[in-house]
C-alpha cells in the first residue's frame, strides 16, 4: 500500500467517481423527467435541467391509491419477514444443530426449492389459491413467502459457525432446543437475520407477477402492480409516469441508505455461507 | 434427549422446527411442482380441465424437435445469449468493480452505495425508466449514440438491438449485488500473502491472478451459481421492456413459460417447458459447484461443517 | 421402460384427482346452459354481479362509472361490482385465471377470439333464449355489430364499446409541406413521405408482438384488405401470406426505409403527435380524448377517415370488445347481468357512453338522440365513423385467430426491424397461425 502514490490515487478516486455517476445516471435522468414538463421532455436532444414542473407529482399523485398501495406494501413486507425470521431460524437450527433422520434428504429438497422456476408455478398456485379461498387475500401475498431457502441457507451456515461450547454450556444449563434456538443462536445470529429480513422486505416491494396474477382489487394490491397498473393506464406521459417511478422507489432507496451498513456487515458476517 | 457429539441435540423436536418452513414449501413449491410435471402429460385445457387429454410425451416431443412456436432450441439460444452476457460480463465486471473500490476511503465507500443503489431499486420501476432511456426519438441512450455520430437506435424495437439493451439494464439492476459480494470476499483474502508475493517481486497483476484470485474461488463459485439461476429465470425486465420482441428476439425461456401458459395457453407445452428449465436449473448447479474444482469439491460440501469444508479445500 | 410407464400412470392419476377438484365447483352449469328459456329476474332479491373489464383509464373510467351507478338506482337490488384492470393483456390474462381456478367473474370485457375461447371451453353462456325475449335489441343493432356477437350461429355475446379505425392529423404540417389530407393509402404514402422531415416520423406506431396486437396491427390488417385480401378469412382461415399482405407489408417497410414510418410501444402516434414529431395517428376514434389531451392548444388536430382502397373503396373494421356472461353463474346473477347489459346498448347509455369515450354508439337509434345530434355537430368525425362502423365487420371470433394475431404482430416488428424480409415474416407467421388452427380444431 505504500508503494500507491498520490498521482495515482487521484486517478483511481476519478475512474471509481466515473462508475459511480454511470450507475447514478439513470436515476438522475428519471428524476429530471418527472420535473419536466412534456413540451421539455419530447425534444431531441433532451435537456438535462428540469423546469421545475412539480405538478407531475400532485397529477400522479391524484391518479392512484398510492397511499393504499404503500400501506398493503408495508404490512405484506412486515408480515413476510416476521414469519421468514421464525422459520428461518427455526430450520437453520435444526439443521446446523440437531440431529434426525433424513436430515440431509430434507436439506437438499430445500435447496432444490430453490431451482423451480417461479413463473410457472403460478397456474397450480393459483388454482391452489383459489381451492382454499385465499385469492384477493393478504394471506396469499405473505404466506408463499413465508420461507425462503437463502434465510435457512444462510442461518443454517452461521449456526454452524458459533463454537459448539456456547451450546454445551447452555445444555449443561438445561436449556431445550426452543431455548437455545431462540434465546441463544437467534439474538447471536443478528446480523445475518437483518440481512435476511431486508432481503425479504426489498423482494415483498418488488413483487409484482405473484400479486399481479392473485389479486384483483386495488385496495389490498402492493406497490408494484400499482404501478404497473399506472402504467398502462398513463404510459403514454412520461413526465407523470416518472413522478410515480420516483415516489414509489424512493421509500425502499431511503430505507437501504440507512441501512445499509446492516447489508454489508451482513453478507462479510456471513462468509460461512459464502465461502 | 440427549447429546450425541458435542453440541448436537438428538430430539424429535427438530422435526418440529422445520416443519413450518418445510409446509410452506411443500404446499406452494414442490407440490405445484408436481402438478406442472404431471400437467407436462397432458394437452390440457386451463379454461376447463375436464376437456384435457392424456398425450404422453407429446409434449415433450413438440419441446425436443423444435415444433414449439417460437421453437424451443431457438428459445435455448436466446436464453443462453442472455445468461453467457448477464455471467460473463456481470461477473468480469463486478469483480472489477470490487478490486476497484476494496480499498476504504470515504469517496470510495460513497461510490460502493452508487453501485449498489440500482439493486435495491424494484425491477418494474426501473425497467419503465430504461424504456424511457432507450425510447427512439427521445431517449437518453440515442444521445449517447448521437454523439458517436451514428443515426438513432430503435433500440427495443430492432431484433438486433433488443437483448443488448436489457443486457444492459440488467447488467446495471445486478452489478452491484455481484460487487458487493466480491468485495466481501476480498476482505477475507489473506494480506500476508499478497505481501509475501510482493517481497518475491510479484507485480500487481501477477499478485491478482495467483494470490488474490485464487482465494476468491469460493465466492466465485456462489456468484456464478446465483447469476446463472437468476438470469435464466430472469421474467420481469422482458415483461416490462420487451415483451418477448421484437419477433421473437427476447423470448427466452423464462418469458415463453409465461407467454405459452398465459397468453397462449399452451399450458401443457408450458408445464413441459418448466420440468426442462428446472432440470437444465439443477443441472447447471450441481455442474457448477463441481466444476469449481479446489474450492467446492461437490454438492454434496454444501452439506458438511464448516471445519470439515476448510479441510476438503486444502487437501 | 416400467419406469416410465409407472410415472404416466401417476401423472394421470394425480391430474385426474385434481382436475376432478377443479371442476367441482363449475361443472354442473353446463347441463343446465342447454335449457332453452333464460332465467328470470326476482325483484325482490338482492344480487351481486361481477363485471371484469379494461376501463381503468380517463374518462372511460368515471364514465362506465357513471353508468353503471344510474343503472345501479333504477334496479337498487342489483350491484355491479366493476373490477378495472389496466390493460386488455391483462384482461386476459384475469378472466382466463379466474375461469381456470373456477371462480369466473358474472360477465367480462372480451374480443371476438377469447370468446370463441371460452365458448370451446363450455364455460360461456350462451345469450340466444335471452334475446328472444327482445328481439328489437338485437336488429337493431348495425349489422357488424350484432354478426360479430355469434359463435358458430349461437349469440354469445352482447356489444358495449364499439369503435372503428380514424385517423388524427396535424394540420399545420401538411400545410407546411403544401398536401392534402389524404384518402387513400397510396396518396398516405405519398403525404407520409412528404412530411417527414426536419425531425419529424410521419406515422409512428405499435406493430403489436408475440404477445398481442396493437394499433400498428389493425393499420396492416386494413391495408391488407384494401389491397384485396383480409388477413382472415370469415371462417377464421389465417391469409397472412396472400399477395396482398406481402403488398401491405412491403408499403409499409417502404414508409420506414423512406423515414416516414417509426416503430414503438405505448400509442407512440399520440405521443409524437403531441410533441410535434409525428404527423399522423392512426388509431382508433377512442383515442380522441388523449389524442386532444397530447396536442392541447398547440394546433388545431384533424380528424379524416383512414385511407381507403385506392379505388375509392371504404375499408374500416369494428374495434372495441362485446360483453360475454360466463356460465358458473347462478340463475339470479345471470338474469341481473343480463338486465345490465340491455341497458349498456339502450340508446340514452350508449348517447352518454359515446360522448363521453370516443366510443361509436352500437345502434343507428342513438344517432338520432337530440342531445347526440348537438354533440355530432361539435364532433363531425362521430358521422364518418358510424357509416364505416355500419359497413365494416370485426375479425373472426375463432379461437386460433388470437395466436395468429401474436404472430403477425411479431412478423410485423421482424419485417419492419429489417431482420426478415416482409415475404419471409409473413409465410412464417402464416405456418404457426395454421400450426395454432389445426391444434384447436
Amino acid at each position: 500500500m505504500a508503494r500507491r502514490n498520490r498521482p495515482g490515487r487521484i486517478v483511481l478516486g476519478i475512474v471509481a467517481l466515473i462508475v459511480g455517476l454511470a450507475f447514478l445516471a439513470p436515476l438522475l435522468w428519471v428524476l429530471v423527467t418527472s420535473l419536466s414538463s412534456r413540451g421539455e421532455v419530447y425534444r431531441f436532444p433532451p435537456s438535462f435541467w428540469p423546469d421545475w414542473h412539480w405538478s407531475n407529482y400532485s397529477q400522479a399523485w391524484a391518479a392512484a391509491p398510492w397511499i393504499r398501495y404503500f400501506l398493503n406494501t408495508v404490512f405484506i413486507g412486515a408480515c413476510t419477514v416476521a414469519l421468514v425470521l421464525g422459520t428461518s431460524v427455526l430450520a437453520g437450527f435444526a439443521f446446523a444443530r440437531m440431529r434426525f433422520a433424513g436430515r440431509n434428504v430434507l436439506f437438499v429438497i430445500v435447496l432444490a426449492v430453490m431451482m423451480v422456476p417461479q413463473t410457472v408455478l403460478i397456474i397450480p398456485n393459483y388454482v391452489i389459491a383459489s381451492r382454499l379461498h385465499l385469492l384477493d387475500t393478504y394471506l396469499i401475498q405473505i404466506l408463499p413467502f413465508g420461507a425462503s431457502v437463502f434465510g435457512i441457507f444462510l442461518l443454517r451456515q452461521f449456526f454452524l459457525s458459533i463454537p459448539t461450547e456456547i451450546f454445551d454450556a447452555a445444555q449443561l444449563d438445561g436449556a431445550g432446543p426452543v431455548r437455545m434456538a431462540f434465546q441463544i443462536a437467534g439474538p447471536l445470529a443478528r446480523p445475518s437475520l437483518i440481512l435476511v429480513g431486508l432481503n425479504t422486505f426489498m423482494g415483498a416491494w418488488n413483487s409484482f407477477v405473484w400479486p399481479y396474477i392473485m389479486t384483483t382489487k386495488d385496495s389490498i394490491r402492493p406497490i408494484e402492480v400499482g404501478l404497473n397498473s399506472f402504467y398502462g393506464v398513463n404510459g403514454t406521459d412520461w413526465t407523470t409516469l416518472s413522478a410515480a417511478v420516483v415516489f414509489t422507489t424512493i421509500p425502499i432507496v431511503v430505507l437501504f441508505l440507512f441501512l445499509q451498513k446492516y447489508f454489508v456487515t451482513g453478507l462479510y458476517s456471513t462468509q460461512g455461507a459464502v465461502r | 434427549m440427549r447429546a450425541t457429539r458435542r453440541g448436537t441435540l438428538r430430539s424429535p423436536v427438530a422435526y418440529l422446527f422445520v416443519l413450518p418452513a418445510l409446509l410452506i414449501f411443500l404446499l406452494f413449491s414442490i407440490g405445484p411442482t408436481v402438478y406442472t410435471f404431471a400437467l407436462s402429460f397432458f394437452k390440457w385445457n386451463k379454461l376447463n380441465p375436464a376437456l384435457s387429454t392424456y398425450i404422453g410425451l407429446q409434449n415433450y416431443e413438440t419441446v425436443f424437435t423444435g415444433q414449439g412456436d417460437p421453437s424451443f432450441w431457438s428459445t435455448v439460444g436466446i436464453s443462453l445469449y442472455f445468461v453467457v452476457g448477464m455471467v460473463v460480463v456481470g461477473t468480469a465486471a463486478g469483480l472489477v468493480i470490487a478490486l476497484l473500490l476494496q480499498r476504504g476511503s470515504r469517496l470510495l465507500s460513497a461510490v460502493r452505495t452508487m453501485v449498489f443503489l440500482p439493486h435495491v431499486t424494484p425491477l418494474v420501476a426501473t425497467s419503465l425508466v430504461w424504456v424511457w432511456i432507450f425510447n427512439p426519438q427521445f431517449g437518453l441512450a440515442n444521445l449517447v449514440v448521437h454523439a458517436t455520430g451514428h443515426a438513432n437506435i430503435d433500440w427495443l424495437g430492432d431484433s438486433d438491438w433488443a437483448m443488448p439493451a436489457v443486457l444492459v439494464y440488467s447488467l446495471w439492476h445486478e452489478l452491484g449485488f455481484v460487487s458487493i459480494v466480491f468485495l466481501g470476499g476480498l476482505t477475507t483474502v489473506s494480506g500476508e500473502l499478497s505481501e509475501a508475493a510482493k517481497l518475491d517481486g510479484a507485480n500487481a497483476w501477477q499478485e491478482f491472478w495467483y494470490v488474490t484470485f485464487p482465494q476468491l474461488r469460493p465466492v466465485l463459485a456462489l456468484v456464478l451459481l446465483v447469476e446463472s439461476v437468476t438470469s435464466l429465470q430472469a421474467f420481469t425486465q422482458f415483461f416490462v421492456m420487451t415483451g418477448g420482441g421484437p419477433g421473437y428476439a427476447t423470448a427466452t425461456l423464462g418469458f415463453q413459460l409465461y407467454q405459452q401458459a398465459f397468453v397462449f395457453s399452451n399450458t401443457g407445452y408450458a408445464a413441459a417447458l418448466a420440468v426442462v428449465l428446472f432440470l437444465v436449473t439443477a443441472a447447471l448447479s450441481i455442474l457448477q459447484l463441481r466444476l469449481q474444482g479446489g474450492g467446492f469439491p461437490s454438492f454434496r460440501s454444501l452439506l458438511l461443517r464448516p471445519r470439515q469444508l476448510r479441510k476438503a479445500r486444502t487437501t | 421402460m416400467n419406469r416410465t410407464r409407472w410415472m404416466a400412470t401417476a401423472a394421470a392419476a394425480a391430474v385426474a384427482a385434481l382436475a376432478l377438484a377443479g371442476c367441482s365447483g363449475g361443472s354442473g352449469s353446463d347441463s343446465d346452459s342447454k335449457s332453452t328459456s333464460a332465467p328470470t329476474l326476482d325483484p325482490d332479491k338482492k344480487v351481486t354481479i361481477t363485471f371484469l373489464e379494461a376501463m381503468a383509464s380517463g374518462s372511460l373510467k368515471t364514465e362506465l362509472e357513471k353508468i353503471t351507478k344510474e343503472f345501479e338506482e333504477d334496479n337498487p337490488n342489483i350491484t355491479v361490482e366493476l373490477q378495472a384492470q389496466p390493460d386488455y393483456n391483462t384482461l386476459k390474462t384475469k378472466i382466463d385465471a379466474a375461469v381456470s381456478a373456477g371462480n369466473a367473474p358474472t360477465i367480462a370485457q372480451v374480443y371476438g377470439e377469447w370468446a370463441a375461447a371460452y365458448a370451446d371451453a363450455q364455460v360461456l353462456e350462451p345469450l340466444t333464449a335471452y334475446a328472444a325475449d327482445n328481439p328489437s335489441a338485437t336488429d337493431g343493432l348495425y349489422k357488424g355489430i350484432k354478426n360479430s356477437l355469434y359463435i358458430d350461429k349461437t349469440l354469445y355475446m352482447w356489444p358495449f364499446n364499439a369503435s372503428a379505425v380514424a385517423m388524427f392529423y396535424n394540420p399545420e404540417m401538411l400545410k407546411a409541406a403544401g398536401q392534402d389530407v389524404p384518402t387513400t393509402w397510396s396518396e398516405f404514402a405519398k403525404v407520409a413521405k412528404a412530411v417527414s422531415k426536419d425531425g419529424v416520423v410521419a406515422l409512428p406506431m405499435d406493430p403489436g408482438s408475440s404477445s398481442g396486437p396493437a394499433g400498428g396491427t389493425t393499420v396492416f390488417e386494413l391495408i391488407a384488405e384494401a389491397y384485396g385480401t383480409p388477413v382472415f378469412a370469415d371462417d377464421g382461415t389465417p391469409q397472412l401470406d396472400s399477395k396482398a399482405a406481402v403488398k401491405a407489408l412491403n408499403y409499409l417497410v417502404d414508409l420506414k426505409k423512406a423515414g416516414a414510418l417509426q416503430t414503438g410501444t405505448n400509442y407512440p402516434g399520440e405521443t409524437a403527435l403531441g410533441a410535434e414529431k409525428g404527423a399522423f395517428d392512426i388509431s382508433t376514434t377512442t383515442s380522441v380524448y388523449y389524442d386532444q389531451e397530447a396536442v392541447g392548444d398547440k394546433f388545431e388536430m384533424g380528424i379524416a377517415p383512414v385511407p381507403g382502397a385506392d379505388d375509392g373503396t371504404r375499408i374500416n373494421q369494428i374495434n372495441g370488445t362485446n360483453v360475454a356472461m360466463f356460465s358458473g353463474a347462478t340463475d339470479d346473477q345471470k338474469a341481473a347481468a343480463w338486465k345490465y347489459m340491455q341497458f349498456l346498448t339502450e340508446a340514452e347509455t350508449q348517447s352518454e357512453w359515446a360522448q363521453a369515450t370516443g366510443y361509436l354508439p352500437v345502434n343507428p337509434a342513438t344517432l338520432k338522440l337530440d342531445d347526440m345530434k348537438d354533440y355530432i355537430e361539435k364532433n363531425p368525425y362521430v358521422t364518418f365513423a358510424s357509416e364505416d362502423l355500419a359497413d365494416s365487420s370485426a375479425l373472426p371470433p375463432y379461437a386460433w385467430v388470437q395466436d395468429g394475431l401474436g404472430d403477425l404482430g411479431a412478423a410485423l416488428q421482424s419485417a419492419l426491424a429489417g431482420n426478415a424480409t416482409p415475404e419471409e415474416a409473413l409465410k412464417s407467421a402464416q405456418e404457426k397461425a395454421e400450426k395454432a388452427m389445426a391444434a384447436d380444431q
